[in-house]
């Protein structure tokens, strides 16, 4: 009882600093978290922090999520909510509390300007982004190939549910795999 | 109402906004946050919120999703939670916030771990490697065409298409650090977006 009390302790003293901290997202949240339940606390051995990080990214949501499965292999469901509450609530609070206060100026030339100035950042954010997953991405051509064809298929109906997309692309890799 | 009264001179709009925006109720927020959750395959939450609440919903405008997205990125935190704190605050305030991020976020926990406990029995098949790289990809090719519906689109907008270019080399390409690129081309743009006059909304 008082053990799974300190782990729960423990969850919330690695992963609400991580909240704070990791200014840049996934990556530089990932690079932290391993070092934190591998090598300092022990909660997962290396190979299987990388399945949980693999389980991380088949499941839907955002792609931080493995810090929900490293608090469920310390301490169980107790563990799982208290890693997540503790990694998206303190970050989450903060980007509140700034939005909040940014609101206030809606209408002025300032307001209006910073927000248009940061629309096209963002959109090569977004593209960067796509750029980064094709590159660690472990398919190899196949999964270019495939992205590439997604690419034009959205763009070229945009009226179709990605979900359709993801689901076939799934089937389609798998039935490859099979054979 | 959890909104306060606003700063002298810009009542009008801002309670015009609140006032549209209030229709919308926790329950709607919580019920489309939370298939946005289950739903959002591949890792790129912006995208989907994207399609569903922008797309989909008109919950809010493009360059309001946009500067949401920005700020996500430049604040601590995964980007895509931050994004939903923004939206969900925008929607309804505090209690909208809670509702978008609670109700992203409760559904794919318990997805992860049922998944994570499931793991011992699908994880050696190469199949189950070869269907999570086909939605991958996938996950892939919807960042990419979310990302180009979203490039600067109208004549005479060379500068933030010059701005979205500078950013996919210096990040995507270059694969400098993201922090101190978006800090440098950020004032740019914004400065780009203060000397030209405004076109429509």
């Amino acid at each position: 009882m008082v053990d799974d009390f300190r782990t729960l302790l423990a969850l919330v003293l690695v992963f609400v600093p991580l909240s704070l901290l990791s200014i840049g997202g996934g990556a530089s949240l990932l690079a932290d978290m391993e070092h934190q339940s591998v090598s300092v606390h022990g909660w997962t051995t290396p190979r299987e922090f990388a399945d949980l990080f693999a389980i991380s990214r088949a499941a839907p949501g955002p792609g931080t999520m493995l810090s929900t499965l490293i608090g469920w292999k310390a301490a169980g469901w107790a563990g799982a909510i208290t890693a997540t509450v503790a990694l998206y609530l303190p970050s989450s609070l903060l980007v509140f509390c700034v939005a909040r206060l940014w609101g206030r100026w809606r209408g002025s030339v300032w307001h209006s300007a910073v927000e248009r100035g940061l629309a096209p950042v963002a959109g090569g954010l977004m593209l960067s982004g796509g750029i980064a997953v094709l590159r660690v991405s472990p398919g190899g051509p196949a999964v270019w190939v495939a992205a590439v064809i997604a690419t034009v298929l959205l763009l070229r109906w945009p009226r179709l549910h990605p979900l359709v997309l993801f689901a076939a692309s799934g089937a389609l890799f798998g039935l490859v795999g099979l054979w | 109402m959890s909104e306060e009264a606003p700063l002298g001179g810009l009542t009008a709009e801002t309670d015009a906004v609140s006032h549209e925006r209030h229709q919308i109720g926790l329950t709607p927020i919580f019920a489309a946050f939370f298939w946005l959750g289950v739903t959002s395959f591949g890792g790129n939450t912006a995208a989907w919120l994207y399609n569903r609440i922008v797309q989909r919903r008109r919950w809010v405008n493009d360059s309001e999703f946009l500067s949401d997205m920005a700020l996500g990125r430049l604040m601590p935190g995964s980007g895509g939670v931050n994004l939903t704190a923004q939206v969900g605050q925008r929607l309804r305030g505090g209690a909208g916030a809670a509702a978008a991020v609670g109700a992203l976020l409760s559904g794919p926990l318990v997805i992860v771990v049922a998944l994570a406990a499931a793991y011992t029995r699908i994880g050696q098949s190469a199949v189950a490697h070869a269907i999570m790289d086909g939605i991958a990809a996938a996950g892939i090719g919807f960042t990419f065409a979310t990302g180009l519906k979203l490039l600067p689109s109208e004549p005479a907008r060379v500068g933030p298409l010059a701005v979205t270019l500078a950013t996919v080399l210096c990040v995507g390409i270059l694969r400098w650090p993201m922090l101190p690129v978006v800090l440098c081309l950020a004032p740019v743009s914004i400065g780009l977006a203060l000397a030209r006059p405004r076109i429509g909304r």
